[in-house]
């Protein structure tokens, strides 16, 4: 039990030592700016029609519950507002994270992985050249750059499946759906939410790629490691998420 | 000045003695083989060379450079005199061919224009008897022997000095094996290069090797010539090759 705990809390220190080392590589030269715009078509671009789909579901189902809770109370005017601060503050940002940690970082620990099991890492550092600035950096990079995008366009068509679900099934008028919009979301609301999702792309693509260089053995290792991977990253958003909202907002 | 120079090398990982006061020197130009089994230390001996371990005890030089002390930018740039070829070949799988054989190079030379590149790329494939033909295609595409040749191309573009092979000829049928010791030893006298083959293949070694050297439980248990390992009176070394005698 013990030793468990002691190979997890060193496997952590890895973890913390590999993302240093990847930050470290990104300030510095050679910046290879073709892997980067590469890996975020692959993160970015390839994620969006996922991420947008999910996000209309979400901003639909949002003005439903919404309308549901609060036409109790007579307040069905404050669904557009409702939908928007829980979209962009909150879902947008989490379930980016956790889309893209479903689809890019499964990808990423696969493919580094496989590289690592059948020696092309291990070429790549003969050839003078480091993986971590090869391979890790790109990817982390589109990450950190790609998060935040996509949890715009998520906000952005979960806020239109919102206004649809709410204006034209839910009747409620209009009007007052985006005044209130726009009386309850203020510019940090937004700020905050691009805030998390700029720190779930760097979590997510540093745990994938840590675990894509740790695989060891052949099919299996990297399964398991992409495994490994997909939870780690899952459950790191969900504690990230607590507390960049905590100390925000106490 | 040998060009690898590895002196009394020892290394343990945790209670077990891996390699036990290694020296060997591999002269300029010529062809080294490592023998020996499975377990017998010899891949340990070759991550040494390259810089991959740090060795416990002794040191290692290659071309002049104490390649065992060296750390961060220093040894990264010290492994430009080097290619290597993995057991595997381990090709970029996401990279066609051309861009394989290229990466070497553009990563040494980031600016090398394109023409320029691809006339070296299709050069170095020729060392190893390919043609253009194959550009374009994927590592997938290929046989196992011509992703070894496309590997040794790989290994050779940006002019090393040394050649590394971790068993070149593991896992390859009677004809591919053959190919590949004569692309071994084309490598060797089309252009000059030191190598260095690390294999349990007993016929491909004594077919490639000009020095050789029998590993055996982290020590050498004999070094020389083809000839004079052949007639080494150490007994491990005769039963080792006594097997594969008796097979011929």
């Amino acid at each position: 039990m013990l030793a468990r705990l002691k190979a997890s809390l060193a496997d952590f220190g890895e973890l913390i030592l590999f993302g240093g080392e990847t930050f470290a590589y990104m300030a510095r030269p050679p910046w290879r700016v073709e892997l980067l715009v590469q890996q975020m078509a692959a993160i970015g671009v390839g994620s969006t029609f996922i991420v947008a789909v999910t996000g209309l579901f979400a901003g639909m189902v949002l003005a439903l519950q919404g309308n549901y809770a609060m036409r109790q109370f007579g307040a069905e005017g404050y669904v557009g507002g409702f939908v928007a601060i829980s979209l962009f503050r909150e879902l947008g940002p989490v379930f980016t994270g956790l889309m893209v940690t479903g689809r890019s970082g499964s990808a990423i620990t696969t493919e580094l992985g496989t590289m690592r099991v059948t020696e092309q890492v291990d070429a790549m550092e003969s050839m003078a050249v480091n993986p971590v600035q090869y391979l890790a950096v790109p990817r982390v990079a589109a990450a950190i750059l790609m998060m935040p995008v996509l949890a715009v366009v998520f906000s952005a068509t979960g806020y239109f499946g919102g206004y649809l679900i709410g204006v034209h099934v839910s009747n409620i008028p209009p009007g007052p759906f985006i005044d209130h919009t726009k009386s309850m979301v203020e510019m940090h609301d937004i700020l905050h939410g691009l805030l998390k999702a700029l720190i779930f792309g760097g979590v997510v693509s540093i745990i994938a790629s840590y675990r894509g260089f740790a695989a060891t053995g052949g099919a299996r290792g990297v399964g398991e490691a992409t495994t490994r991977a997909v939870v780690a990253s899952s459950v790191a958003i969900l504690v990230m998420d607590y507390l960049i909202t905590f100390a925000a907002i106490g | 000045m040998a060009m690898i120079d590895v002196q009394d090398l020892w290394k343990s990982f945790g209670d077990k003695e891996v390699l036990r006061g290694i020296s060997l020197r591999v002269e300029r130009g010529q062809t080294f083989v490592v023998l020996g089994a499975s377990g017998s230390g010899k891949t340990v001996l070759l991550k040494h060379v390259i810089g991959l371990l740090k060795p416990d005890r002794g040191r290692v030089e290659v071309d002049g450079l104490e390649i065992s002390r060296l750390q961060g930018r220093a040894l990264t740039e010290a492994r430009q005199v080097f290619g290597m070829v993995f057991q595997g070949a381990a090709l970029f799988d996401s990279m066609t061919i051309f861009e394989n054989v290229a990466f070497p190079l553009r990563e040494k030379q980031r600016r090398i224009p394109f023409a320029e590149l691809r006339g070296r790329v299709v050069e170095s494939l020729r060392v190893v008897d390919l043609g253009e033909d194959i550009l374009d295609s994927w590592p997938s595409q290929l046989s196992g022997g011509m992703r070894k040749r496309v590997a040794l191309a790989r290994a050779l573009v940006a002019d090393p000095k040394v050649v590394l092979y971790d068993e070149p000829t593991t896992g390859l049928d009677p004809i591919t094996t053959d190919s590949v010791d004569d692309m071994i030893t084309q490598a060797k006298e089309r252009l000059g290069v030191t190598s260095m083959v690390i294999s349990h293949d007993i016929a491909s070694a004594f077919r490639v090797a000009d020095r050789l050297a029998v590993l055996y439980d982290g020590r050498i248990a004999a070094q020389g010539t083809p000839d004079e390992v052949r007639r080494s009176d150490d007994a491990y070394v005769q039963r080792f090759l006594a097997l594969w005698f008796e097979k011929q």
